[in-house]
């Protein structure tokens, strides 16, 4: 019988001030970072971080208000530049102590922050 | 300590298919650090979900990229599948199973002719998208377009393929394999070849556990990690092994990304003696409710598929995030004391798709 | 050391004859399947708009009053959507690609009016609405199950006959296939 590792869906709503101790305890555990991507919503952003281990995925979501900003995980995965520096530029998040800030010209978009319009 | 000039590399440069820039800081012809910088075609397609319904953003998410079109077709119609609750039949995962292992051949051919193309040795690049010719031929047989195949929809697929075509498809396969092999010897054996390939570009096993390596550039550094694992398609049921090199260079992605050719024509055989009769698709009617989150391997790596909709017509989210976008990292961290003649072999090296990067 | 492991295959194809077809002196040999473009039989063509409503471009346009299909070539993506859901089957997907042009062309088609005695099947006019005479319906669901866009409900047993007029295309499938001639548009 086929082990379906794809169906098991793992969404786990975290805390924006809980996110970097969650974080580091699956950085121990082995998991690897897959993708950040961050959705709007009417009463705010609600950024999605994606992990691995094993071919099974793991999700935390963090909803932040607008106009706020979260704590970076590049100290522990280097490779979150890319993602956070999407996300910022598209959405505007900040993210503090960013390990590769391009200081918003990552995405080299016209206007700023597209799919999060300032009104 | 020698001088330090900045070099532009790209988006405009010969060996380059897709524009992306680097800023190569050199210090007498070493390359000490490379900025990467992407976003010269980012086209927002994931922002469309506010205008089209969710039948036509499957169109809109296979267009995505021309190489690994029908992955992005089979994922984005996964997800939606998976956020409503629908199972395909049989017959329609086993055929979308067989294309996409055909698009991985038709992808890794056309990467080795770039490869190729990137050392200078033209005649092998010509010889290598010659090749790739008839697989292009087969998929216009049997769904109608060379690159964009308008094949996969929410419920199954749209065109069926009959046993003889299948078959025939297969004898056609067993025959150009032979010629694959003519030409993946002089990859593998020839010694000029050899010198641009072998000891460049090393990524070490626990680097690319750090950087969050996918695909074939993890595979070659000893990462035994292929999303064909977690059970989506038929893999498992074909009996299925990931190909792992332990050397780390642009000589084992190569290598790897060659035996995963035979492996995908070994595994379509199967595929064809294991298929069922029965329906291709079921119905699907209403809206997406729910969110899913699937992973399927690309040709160049994981791919990931996430679809969120809220009860509408329209979805609320769809996320497409490809795998070169996951080997951005590993590549500048390779680049870190590479000579400057080598940057264009790293740089083809983690096969980069910078339209599904940018999307 | 391996030296000119590709002699072999070059001197191969220095005496093969070439990969390459001299297009458009040759003409291409298309593909059973082969999406080119769109093409459409008029006298079949009832207008009901169910083309319109499934291309995922906008490429089609209809016209009820003025009686014309147009379809934006250079819009056009070749998906095939149009010709699977058409009810009259008048659409077809041909082999040959769209010629290439420096303007964007439009193809205007003139569907004409049915004859005298095909009045049954006729699209009705804008503004009606579809009623069954429940008197001689009989709830055998015929209606419903030919219905393209799943406008209508019917259950045998309770003997409920409902259809939603915002999903109904007044294409005039269910008036055409009713066993009992209960339906017609007012």
């Amino acid at each position: 019988m086929t082990d379906k590792k794809y169906a098991v869906q793992d969404f786990v709503a975290v805390e924006p001030s809980d996110l970097l101790a969650v974080v580091r305890d699956l950085k121990g555990e082995g998991y690897r970072l897959v993708q950040i991507c961050g959705t709007l919503k009417e009463n705010g952003i609600e950024v999605m971080y994606s992990f691995d281990k094993d071919h099974v995925a793991k999700n935390l979501k963090v909803l932040l208000p607008q106009e706020e900003s979260i704590e970076s995980i590049s100290g522990e995965y280097w490779p979150a530049f890319v993602y956070e520096n999407e996300v910022h530029d598209l959405f505007g998040i900040t993210f503090k102590h960013l390990a590769l800030d391009f200081g918003g010209k990552f995405y080299k978009v016209t206007e700023p922050t597209p799919w999060n319009p300032k009104k | 300590m020698g001088k330090r000039t900045i070099i532009p590399f790209g988006p405009q440069h010969p060996v380059l298919p897709e524009p992306i820039h680097l800023d190569l800081v050199v210090e007498d012809e070493k390359v000490v650090e490379a900025i990467p910088s992407i976003g010269f075609i980012h086209r927002g397609l994931e922002k469309l979900v506010e205008k089209k319904e969710y039948t036509e953003m499957v169109y809109v998410i296979e267009r995505i990229c021309g190489i690994c079109s029908f992955g992005h077709g089979w994922g984005a119609c996964a997800s939606m599948e998976g956020a409503m609750g629908v199972e395909v039949p049989e017959r329609a995962d086993y055929l979308r199973t067989i294309w996409h292992e055909l698009g991985r051949i038709h992808s890794h051919l056309l990467w080795l002719g770039l490869l190729a193309d990137g050392f200078g040795f033209e005649s092998l690049f010509m010889h290598c998208w010659r090749v790739r010719e008839t697989i292009l031929d087969i998929f216009e047989n049997t769904t109608g377009g060379r690159v964009i195949f308008s094949v996969c929809k929410v419920g199954g697929v749209r065109k069926d393929i009959d046993n003889k075509t299948l078959r025939e498809m297969v004898k056609t396969l067993r025959t150009l394999e032979k010629e694959i092999k003519k030409l993946t010897d002089v990859f593998l054996d020839d010694s000029s070849v050899k010198s641009r390939l072998c000891g460049i570009g090393v990524l070490s096993k626990q680097d690319a556990i750090d950087l969050c390596a996918v695909g074939p550039m993890a595979r070659a550094s000893g990462v035994a990690q292929d999303m064909r694992l977690n059970g989506h398609g038929k893999y498992l049921e074909l009996g299925f092994e990931p190909i792992v090199e332990t050397a780390g260079d642009c000589y084992a992605r190569s290598k790897v990304r060659i035996r995963e050719v035979f492996q995908s024509i070994d595994l379509i055989e199967k595929a064809v003696d294991a298929i069922p009769d029965g329906d291709i698709a079921v119905p699907v009617k209403g809206n997406v409710d729910g969110e899913y989150f699937i992973r399927l391997e690309q040709p160049r790596g994981e791919a990931v598929y996430y679809a969120k909709g809220q009860g509408t017509k329209f979805l609320e989210r769809m996320r497409v995030r490809t795998p070169t976008n996951a080997n951005i990292p590993a590549m500048v961290k390779t680049l870190q004391g590479c000579d400057l003649a080598d940057v264009p072999m790293l740089v083809l090296t983690i096969d980069p798709c910078i339209s599904c990067t940018e999307r | 050391m391996a030296i000119f492991k590709i002699g072999k295959v070059v001197l191969g194809s220095l005496f093969k004859k070439p990969a390459t077809l001299m297009y458009p002196v040759v003409p291409r040999q298309w593909q059973e399947r082969t999406r080119g473009h769109i093409s459409i039989v008029e006298a079949d063509c009832i207008l009901c708009g169910i083309c319109v409503k499934r291309c995922p471009t906008h490429a089609i346009t209809v016209d009820k009053p003025g009686r014309t299909w147009t379809i934006e070539r250079m819009d056009c993506v070749q998906c095939g959507s149009c010709a699977e859901n058409c009810p009259k089957k008048c659409l077809t997907m041909e082999q040959q690609y769209s010629a290439p042009n420096t303007v964007k062309t439009v193809d205007v088609h003139h569907i004409p009016a049915p004859a005298a005695a095909e009045k049954k099947a006729a699209p009705a006019a804008p503004g009606s609405k579809l009623e069954c005479d429940l008197e001689t319906c009989i709830y055998c669901g015929i209606c419903a199950k030919n219905c393209p866009s799943d406008a209508l409900f019917v259950d045998r047993k309770e003997k409920v006959w409902k259809v939603d007029h915002d999903a109904c295309t007044q294409c005039g499938i269910c008036v055409e296939k009713c066993p009992k001639d209960s339906l017609s548009f007012k």
